[in-house]
């Protein structure tokens, strides 16, 4: 593994986009910290990718910015050593070969020809470096992307979907793979549009859903504020009523013939108050928040 | 920017089109040598006129220059082209862009690789028509003539002129971005609009007008005089061309600059 690296921050504030009659960006704010993977969530057509355009100079906002590090990418002294990219799988003539692909950036560059040989190693496709990307499996364009992205060295990854097309091994790959990028101090940011796919790569989620922010922060916490418990009990009525009373934010739906499902409220405390009530349990355990669930919810508490 | 430019001659050797084209290059200079050559001081009936002999020089710039340049523009303006407008049809103009933010610097590459690699197709043309030019002259027992006053003047502008045209086939490219659409129009202009305008203006006796368009300054540069034609003097001819090189990749900076890339 490599020393550390600096990461810079990126900010969003205030992003607005509009293409015609479309508004793709709605006044979008976040940011985004280095030396952990950020998942930048959203449904098709949200907006991701013409925000990640925006960040890196490629689209022209129609109001607010996106900066790298405090500045425009436009303005980067060295882009790709300060930041990586990889926006779609299909940005490859398909009769050039991936080690000349990798050649003239690194040559647009300044960056050493030996960078080339070195990405193709650590992203896993050396052996089919002379060969004709258009013969290349979905998979194995990731891969090219991913070490497109990795050829300056840069403290800041922005990768578009890159766990599409990839199998199940290559997406574990994956997930090693940036957490070691985000631990040796790198910004990454990961978009996707399922979150099961980047559900284990993550630390940090922004969730969009057309064009505006939905919600932005640890994942950990945004699964724990889903979490419920589970309990089972043949006197369903006489325990909601309680809990009922017990009040403080706790809401209970019935679950299943003799379940309840309640939010906001711990075991030990639903335990308590079952006891001292005198009501039979069957069944007490947690139950981890839904993130596909969640992430439906969010994305579609805005559709409304 | 000799990084930017090395990158860009990368782009254009490490796919097939160059060579193809470059086969094509070969293959219509041959049939443009061979034929004038053949033809040349051919009487051919009817009437009509001959057209000077091999022993003039008119005619021998005829075989070695004109049908050089002939037989290459019109791959160069096709290389020109697609240098723009391949990196829009397979995505690959994100990663330019993501390594070389400040698009006019791409642009200015592109010119300056391209119009290397077309100076390398008028080259390359220009062999060709004195093998297979000169070798119909043998046949025919006339003289080589390689020592002809002007000639080597109208080769040397024949070859610049191709790399012109990869800059007027560059500008086109950036004006259209589908490749498809882009070749279409720059064929069309310089097979169909362009004679038709010249044939045009010369019926409506505005010759003067006419010797302006990018294909009469290019034979200007290279073609014996005519009677049919009214041409510029040769340098007159180079300078209009490169203003219209000058003028398209001109426009093309000045719109890739702010376009967004999606």
């Amino acid at each position: 593994m490599r020393g550390m690296t600096t990461g810079l921050p990126l900010e969003i504030r205030g992003l607005s986009k509009t293409f015609g009659a479309v508004r793709a960006v709605d006044d979008l704010t976040f940011s985004v910290a280095p030396g952990v993977v950020t998942g930048f969530l959203g449904p098709n057509g949200a907006g991701k990718t013409t925000t990640l355009r925006c960040l890196l100079g490629l689209v022209q906002p129609s109001a607010g910015h996106a900066w790298v590090g405090g500045r425009p990418y436009r303005e980067l002294e060295n882009p790709l050593q300060s930041v990586g990219a990889a926006l779609e799988a299909a940005s490859f003539h398909p009769g050039r070969s991936a080690r000349d692909h990798l050649r003239f950036l690194a040559q647009a560059g300044g960056l050493p020809a030996s960078r080339v040989t070195d990405v193709l190693r650590i992203v896993g496709i050396e052996e089919y470096a002379d060969r004709r990307v258009g013969g290349f499996s979905l998979g194995m364009r990731q891969r090219l992307g991913l070490a497109q992205a990795l050829l300056g060295d840069p403290g800041v990854l922005v990768l578009d979907e890159p766990a599409n097309g990839l199998d199940p091994a290559g997406i574990a790959w994956l997930r090693g793979f940036l957490r070691a990028l985000a631990a040796e101090g790198r910004t990454v940011l990961v978009s996707s549009h399922v979150l099961s796919e980047v559900q284990q790569t993550v630390d940090e989620v922004v969730v969009i859903a057309h064009g505006r922010l939905v919600t932005q922060g640890r994942l950990r916490d945004l699964e724990a504020a889903k979490a419920s418990v589970l309990v089972r009990t043949p006197e369903r009525s006489r325990l909601a009523a309680a809990l009922a009373e017990a009040g403080a934010g706790t809401t209970v739906a019935e679950d299943g013939d003799s379940g309840l499902s309640v939010h906001g409220s711990s075991t030990d405390d639903i335990g308590r108050l079952a006891f001292a009530a005198g009501v039979e349990l069957h069944e007490l355990s947690n139950q981890p928040g839904d993130l596909e669930r969640l992430f439906l919810d969010l994305t579609s508490e805005v559709a409304r | 920017m000799s990084n930017l430019v090395r990158s860009e001659l990368t782009k254009i050797v490490s796919t097939r089109l160059w060579w193809g084209l470059l086969i094509g290059v070969v293959i219509y200079t041959l049939i443009n040598a061979g034929v004038t050559a053949g033809f040349a001081g051919v009487d051919p009936g009817a009437g009509q006129e001959a057209s000077p002999g091999l022993d003039q020089p008119e005619a021998l710039r005829g075989v070695y220059a004109a049908a050089a340049f002939t037989g290459a523009y019109i791959f160069a303006l096709v290389l020109g082209v697609t240098g723009m407008t391949g990196e829009h049809r397979y995505q690959t103009v994100t990663p330019t862009f993501l390594a070389t933010p400040r698009r006019s610097r791409v642009v200015v590459a592109k010119a300056l690789a391209h119009l290397g690699v077309g100076i390398g197709y008028g080259a390359v043309a220009v062999v060709t028509a004195l093998a297979a030019g000169g070798t119909v002259v043998l046949l025919r027992g006339f003289d080589l003539g390689l020592g002809t006053q002007g000639l080597w003047r109208a080769v040397l502008l024949g070859v610049l002129a191709v790399g012109a045209w990869t800059l007027v086939g560059l500008g086109i490219g950036t004006l259209i971005r589908n490749q498809v659409a882009a070749i279409l129009v720059a064929v069309a202009i310089t097979f169909l609009v362009e004679p038709l305008l010249s044939v045009g203006l010369g019926a409506a006796d505005l010759d003067e007008i006419g010797k302006f368009l990018p294909s009469s300054a290019s034979s200007a540069m290279t073609s014996p005089p005519s009677p049919f034609l009214d041409l510029l003097p040769w340098w007159a001819g180079a300078l209009v061309l490169l203003g219209y090189a000058v003028l398209f990749a001109g426009l093309g900076v000045l719109l890739s600059v702010r376009r967004d890339v999606t």
